[in-house]
């Protein structure tokens, strides 16, 4: 009798926790449909990829303080965004790295070993994405939590809910919410503009370029998305089955795109478009001109009537999408979409938002 | 009289050979035709070959396809598969193995290596245009590897066997570079570096073409100098011995002819296999083994195999270009199998 007294006694003590507990559970619904359940905001975190450091750095002013371990590649793409990083956040160097950039170098050990609250992948990434099921099976059985998030596959239905994950997971709602409306009003200002207007889509030649050459152009999907979205027609989505692929350029000369725009990561001193954090208006206007100066470039109309343009290319798979497609809306179409500017949109990011303010030149039109 | 009816005989079997030739030859013309007039835009063929004579009376656009896109693109399809094809032959018969390609002992790979230090780390020659550098890069290790191999198979006792585990080691060795600096390269330049493996033909330029036609015009005549004492070698090292060839120095300087030839190639388009071991055994199974004729029977069948595989990645699906690495393969691979059931009908 005495022993069940002890008994109903432990277990209404427990129950009382475990209601407790309850009440402060977090249960979200991740990207590609997982049921993900947190004791509390995770404030000890992997980044299966490196760079979404910038999205954390839209919700956290010290996002380098929720990251438990990361891949290592924001230090290689980066570039002198990292730098700067680094400077500010000098505790960046030591956050432990858990693989390299490609998702068949990171270590799941390694990951179990920093006991991190939880894992953000990407649903579809360089890094482990929803593909990985060894560590998806690994991290689970050692009860590490994973929520994907998106901005790659499908960055317009998953920006949004993918933010909204980020708040309730980090326990930054707020921001996720601020950041989420600003981004909503200048979504829907595009979609509503267009919306029944039966515009005619401008032709566009969208090209990568890496090094010295180029490694293709948008088929369908991803960037491809874009330049659908803003109201124009991206040439190579007619072509291409699958993301990324090469086009024919007898194919584009004959296409006569109305307009042209690179893509390019490339810091000063290394071959390829230069444009992104640090480089100045005149280097990224340099580098862009050489582009369009290969021969094949120069029979295009848009070359000729001087409808070049170019934006950093890592925009594509980030929540700051938003200042590329206000950038492709205003291209596409300069009458309609005459009083939005990308750079003023990606000045209220830096201002509200960004922990650490994008400096240089981002969006480019050839002079 | 039986002097006179092994004259005959061999007076045939030179006219039968030189007439295959003359065919191979054709073969390659017409199909190089087809293929400058392949194109998305269905350009008539009249006006490809207006454009190509008479560019200046061409308008803006025709220009720049003829000469910019289709010219450089199937000319360079043409060398690339004589080079390769070239190299594999010599390969072949240095190493006395049917099995061997330009690439057996590890040129590719050292190329890749190269052309991954660049494209990773940005690693080349100081002063050099970094546009040059994953070309330079790509030789320098491409040429370099076949001096080192011939240095350690000297240190390591004679003979073939020794050279072939050696190329093999070092095909290893780079390959295993290769993949620790993939491992450290970031997702873009990952990417790049997985682009340029998969060997293209769009990055040719007339600068490339320049080169690559230059090596092989300077690398040639070296061949058919040479195609006596490796015929003598086809017959077994002993042999051409006891001819007075000094067999060592012979597969010396065929190595040397098989890494510059490899080297530019592969320097300028990326990795492209196969090419490289079925062109000299389509000009074998057509022409037989006399170097003598082999060897520019090789230096066609490469070309005419490349020149099909760029039509064909052109237009699977046109407007777009499917990597030319990859379908060279399945382009080869039918005429070989063609090739080896025809002869044993026979």
């Amino acid at each position: 009798m005495k022993l069940n007294l002890k008994a109903v006694c432990l277990a209404v003590v427990l129950g009382a926790a475990a209601v407790a507990s309850m009440g402060q559970n977090i249960t979200v619904t991740d990207i590609v449909g997982r049921k993900v359940t947190l004791k509390s905001p995770a404030k000890k975190v992997i980044l299966g990829e490196g760079r979404a450091i910038i999205t954390l750095s839209l919700l956290h002013p010290d996002p380098v303080s929720l990251v438990a371990g990361w891949t290592g590649d924001f230090k290689k793409s980066g570039g002198l965004l990292f730098d700067e990083y680094q400077k500010r956040f000098p505790a960046m160097a030591k956050i432990p790295v858990i693989g390299a950039s490609g998702k068949e170098t990171v270590s799941t050990e390694r990951i179990i070993s920093l006991q991190p609250e939880l894992a953000i992948f990407g649903a579809g990434s360089h890094g482990p994405d929803a593909r990985s099921a060894d560590v998806i099976r690994q991290l689970e059985a050692a009860g590490i939590p994973i929520i994907f998030v998106d901005f790659r596959l499908h960055p317009f239905k998953n920006t949004i809910p993918s933010m909204e994950l980020l708040g309730k997971v980090l326990g930054r709602e707020k921001q996720a919410n601020d950041y989420i409306a600003f981004y909503k009003s200048h979504y829907d200002k595009i979609e509503q503009r267009l919306k029944g207007k039966n515009l005619p889509r401008p032709k566009v030649y969208m090209e990568m370029i890496r090094g010295e050459n180029l490694v293709g152009s948008p088929g369908k999907g991803n960037l491809g998305e874009f330049i659908d979205f803003v109201g124009a027609h991206n040439i190579g989505a007619d072509i291409l089955p699958g993301e990324v692929g090469t086009l024919n350029m007898e194919y584009v000369i004959r296409q006569q795109p109305d307009i042209y725009i690179a893509t390019g990561i490339a810091t000063p001193g290394t071959p390829g478009f230069e444009i992104g954090y640090g480089i100045t208006e005149a280097q990224a206007q340099q580098s862009l001109k050489k582009q369009v100066s290969r021969p094949v470039a120069l029979p295009l109309k848009a070359v000729q009537q001087k409808k070049v343009y170019g934006f950093w290319h890592l925009f594509y798979d980030s929540p700051l999408n938003i200042a590329a497609v206000d950038a492709l809306a205003r291209w596409a179409h300069p009458e309609l979409f005459k009083d939005i500017d990308p750079d003023e949109t990606l000045k209220i990011i830096n201002e509200k938002f960004l922990a650490v303010p994008f400096k240089g030149t981002y969006f480019m039109e050839l002079k | 009289m039986e002097t006179d009816l092994i004259n005959l005989q061999y007076k045939r079997r030179f006219r039968r050979r030189l007439l295959l030739l003359l065919l191979l030859g054709v073969s390659v013309v017409v199909v190089f035709c087809v293929d400058i007039a392949v194109g998305p835009s269905l350009m008539e063929l009249g006006e490809v070959f207006k454009t190509i004579f008479a560019p200046a009376a061409a308008d803006l656009a025709t220009r720049v396809i003829i000469w910019e896109v289709r010219l450089p693109y199937s000319v360079m399809a043409l060398l690339v598969g004589a080079a390769l094809s070239l190299a594999g032959l010599e390969m072949q018969t240095t190493l006395n193995n049917p099995m061997a390609s330009p690439f057996t002992l590890g040129v590719s790979a050292a190329a890749a290596l190269g052309a991954a230090l660049a494209i990773v780390l940005s690693a080349s020659i100081p002063g050099l245009d970094p546009k040059w550098a994953v070309a330079v890069n790509a030789f320098i290790f491409a040429f370099g590897s076949v001096m080192l191999l011939q240095f350690l198979s000297r240190l390591g006792g004679s003979g073939v066997e020794a050279l072939v585990l050696l190329g093999i080691a070092m095909d290893f060795t780079f390959k295993a570079l290769v993949g620790i600096l993939q491992y450290v390269a970031s997702a873009e330049a990952l990417q790049q570096f997985v682009f340029w493996s998969l060997g293209s033909l769009t990055r040719s330029n007339w600068e490339s073409i320049t080169v690559l036609g230059s090596i092989i015009a300077v690398v040639m005549p070296f061949s058919i100098a040479a195609s006596w004492q490796m015929t003598a070698l086809r017959l077994g090292e002993d042999s051409a011995r006891s001819y007075g060839i000094n067999v060592r120095r012979l597969r010396f300087f065929s190595l040397v002819r098989v890494s510059l030839l490899t080297a530019t190639a592969v320097a300028f388009v990326g990795t492209i296999g196969f090419v490289g071991l079925v062109g000299p055994h389509i000009a074998k199974l057509l022409i037989g083994e006399d170097h003598r004729f082999s060897l520019p029977a090789a230096v066609l069948s490469g070309a005419l195999v490349m020149s099909l595989a760029s039509i064909a990645s052109k237009a699977i699906s046109p407007g777009a270009i499917l990597p030319v690495g990859v379908i060279t393969s399945l382009i080869g691979v039918p005429i070989f199998v063609w090739l080896i059931y025809s002869r044993k009908k026979k």
